[in-house]
């Protein structure tokens, strides 16, 4: 099914292919189902705005899904992109804030401190073979504890909209005649387009597949394997740098201490959407839509009346539902 | 060889991760401890002050209370804190820490009121004072809690009810149908918030009550449990909705404070701490609702401060807003301290809460509680 939304993949099997347009297509009429769902029973949420909300919580969401697609690609993880993203943009934050720089160097600080942090995990997990799990569990709790540290406990509130250099809010949604109109999803949508361009049609791409496959194999036919794995989470690095400043455009202060728990999102959307945690399978698209299974679920649960307990007991369910779906079929497909 | 290398790389990367996880808010807050020997006169005492967390700034303006404590009295302080309100066991941790330090005193504001019972124990063993600031410890062992320096929260939240109901007052009165009240509170575990939550329920309804009209409280089940003679839903007057996001971020408060500001009979919110607030806020930027009257929208209340509630309150976005006194229960809490060990009587303080709007924010009883 879906096959000719397939792009060709060198270095992986056609029907490891097959398979993900499979699961993308049925995770995106999941997706419509549950927003008809939704709809259906909200008046609030089938509201202009609501999609406007619930577009804005996305970005940040959707840019970490992005780049962790790489090394959950490898086969490894990265847990640091959501402590991370509040490090960055604190210390990005901090800059404009106490130090009066303009918010765009401000903002290039922040991608740059993620893509910093993207090659301390890549040196860790691929120079110095620790597990991708530990390594990156480390620089999430370093992270934490750094981006507390450097603003002293402070809440750090980007520049307003409406304050001097408050401009950059409307990199992501702009207001035309009243009406709020959510552009950052293109920006989203191109950046898609640019990664899934990026894994399937470069060498980056296949080597990063290559590695999570079979890591041994690609290092014998003389591929630099120590560099394209470090790069995988230093894409990784850069794109939790860019979600912290979606995250920045979105909301009004960044809270240190915080972050924890949005690398789940991410991970658990990447999954939904068919990246496999063992590796090499997966495409940026399935973990687009993946995410927005998430954020739907994170939105319309409220809007359907159910309390905070439903709402993370029932989200449990749609990961384990998602995980189950892969390990299946890769079950089946090995046994025939 | 390499397993050795490994090995190390492994530990010491641990134990980096450790320190830098756990460790963050301690090394925050090294800073304002300084042990600096500037005593002057009186007892040379040394205090240990565990908060909890430093997240909010609004630790940061009790931790400025406690530093002018420091100086005025001439002591030692050294405060810790976890990095979140909800991490427990380490804020456990950091008490057992500070009562093995065998300090003069111990000021404590408490995540969790059962978990930090046995450490009370303990302090009491060792003959160490506790002083509860913020937040008292209701089961405390006996004489372990020489007094409890807090808001009373459930005042606290009754003042944000006193001040929005004149707003709305009329519109209840003139309603066709039923109008709805909307609140968010962050948790439903906390007795600040739960005090907070049901401090404003209860004013509320009674208000609304006194001028004839009916109420009922919908919403998360563990207040509505708590809400006396609750009416009927189809049938009052006046619908006061409570919503507890599934985790304590702006975007689920936002999230939750969406699906109550969407309804058309929703005349007022209030959102009970600074994140629910600025949930609020948040969710306002698409919905473009919030107004000075409910005529022309929805009459919104915050309740602590941070420069995002501080702008929304000036520019009129939110009709005002409750702040605590941080510096006071901070600077309170080391003076009890202080004062028992110099063999005085302490007793309990409950601080006061103040309204805030854009008209007495800059006045001098308000303004150094309004952190930012």
């Amino acid at each position: 099914m879906a096959n000719k939304s397939v792009s060709k993949t060198a270095g992986t099997k056609k029907s490891f292919v097959d398979r993900m347009g499979g699961q993308q297509f049925i995770v995106l009429i999941i997706v419509i189902v549950m927003f008809i769902f939704f709809s259906a029973m909200s008046p609030g949420f089938r509201k202009y705005t609501t999609v406007v909300s619930i577009l804005d919580y996305s970005y940040y969401i959707a840019l970490m899904a992005i780049g962790v697609t790489f090394p959950l690609l490898t086969g490894g993880v990265d847990l640091s992109i959501g402590t991370g993203l509040i490090c960055y943009s604190l210390i990005g934050g901090l800059l404009v804030r106490q130090h009066g720089m303009p918010v765009a160097v401000g903002m290039i600080v922040t991608i740059l401190i993620g893509v910093i942090f993207g090659i301390i995990n890549g040196c860790l997990v691929a120079l110095m073979d620790l597990p991708p799990f530990l390594a990156t569990l480390c620089t999430c709790m370093i992270t934490r504890g750094f981006g507390a540290f450097v603003v002293g406990g402070y809440g750090i509130p980007w520049p307003a909209a409406g304050q001097d250099g408050g401009w950059f809010r409307s990199i992501f949604k702009i207001q035309v005649g009243g009406q709020n109109i959510p552009i950052g999803f293109l920006w989203i949508l191109l950046l898609v387009a640019i990664m899934s361009f990026v894994l399937n049609h470069t060498k980056m791409g296949r080597y990063t597949r290559a590695i999570g496959s079979n890591k041994e194999a690609t290092r014998l036919s003389g591929v630099n394997v120590k560099f394209y794995h470090i790069m995988a989470y230093v894409i990784c690095g850069l794109f939790a740098g860019l979600a912290a400043i979606a995250y920045s455009a979105i909301f009004a202060t960044v809270q240190p201490g915080s972050g924890a728990g949005f690398e789940m999102d991410a991970i658990g959307g990447a999954i939904v959407g068919g990246v496999s945690m063992s590796g090499a399978v997966g495409n940026v698209t399935g973990t687009l839509i993946g995410v927005f299974v998430i954020c739907l679920l994170k939105t319309g649960l409220p809007f359907i009346g159910l309390t905070a307990n439903w709402q993370q007991i029932i989200t449990g369910f749609v990961l384990i539902v998602a995980v189950l779906i892969d390990i299946f079929k890769r079950k089946k497909e090995s046994g025939k | 060889m390499k397993k050795k290398v490994l090995a190390v790389l492994l530990g010491g990367c641990m134990v980096a991760g450790l320190l830098a996880g756990c460790g963050g808010g301690k090394e925050a807050s090294s800073d304002n401890s300084s042990s600096d020997d500037s005593s002057s006169g009186g007892g040379d005492y040394t205090f240990e002050v565990v908060v909890k967390s430093f997240q909010s700034t609004y630790w940061q303006a009790a931790i400025q209370g406690i530093d002018a404590a420091k100086d005025e009295l001439g002591v030692k302080v050294n405060t810790t804190g976890p990095n979140a309100e909800s991490d427990i066991a380490d804020q456990v941790n950091m008490l057992n820490n500070a009562i093995s330090q065998k300090p003069d005193g111990i000021a404590l504001a408490a995540n969790d009121q059962n978990a930090v019972l046995d450490s009370l124990q303990d302090a009491l063993d060792a003959g160490i004072p506790v002083v509860c600031f913020d937040t008292g410890v209701p089961d405390a062992p006996e004489g372990s809690v020489i007094a409890t320096i807090a808001t009373d929260n459930e005042a606290a939240g009754a003042v944000a009810a006193e001040n929005m109901y004149p707003v709305i007052k009329d519109a209840i009165a003139n309603a066709d149908g039923q109008v709805r009240i909307g609140e968010v509170n962050q948790d439903a575990t906390s007795a600040n918030i739960s005090g907070r939550g049901m401090g404003f329920i209860n004013k509320m309804k009674e208000l609304i009550e006194a001028d004839g009209k009916t109420v009922a409280v919908i919403g998360n089940q563990f207040y509505v449990d708590q809400v006396e003679n609750n009416g009927d839903e189809g049938s009052a007057d006046v619908i006061i909705e409570v919503a507890v996001p599934a985790q304590t971020t702006v975007e689920l408060s936002a999230t939750e404070a969406s699906n109550i500001m969407n309804k058309d009979d929703t005349i007022a919110i209030f959102g009970s701490n600074q994140v629910t607030a600025e949930g609020v806020l948040t969710a306002n930027q698409n919905l473009n609702v919030l107004a000075a009257t409910p005529d022309e929208g929805i009459v919104g209340v915050g309740f602590d401060a941070g420069a995002t509630l501080k702008a929304a309150v000036a520019d009129g976005t939110l009709i005002g807003a409750v702040t605590q006194a941080p510096v006071d229960q901070g600077n309170l809490a080391i003076h009890a301290l202080y004062d028992y060990c110099e063999g005085k009587e302490v007793s309990d303080i409950a601080t006061d809460s103040y309204w805030y709007d854009a008209s007495n924010m800059e006045e001098d009883d308000i303004a150094p509680n309004l952190y930012d």
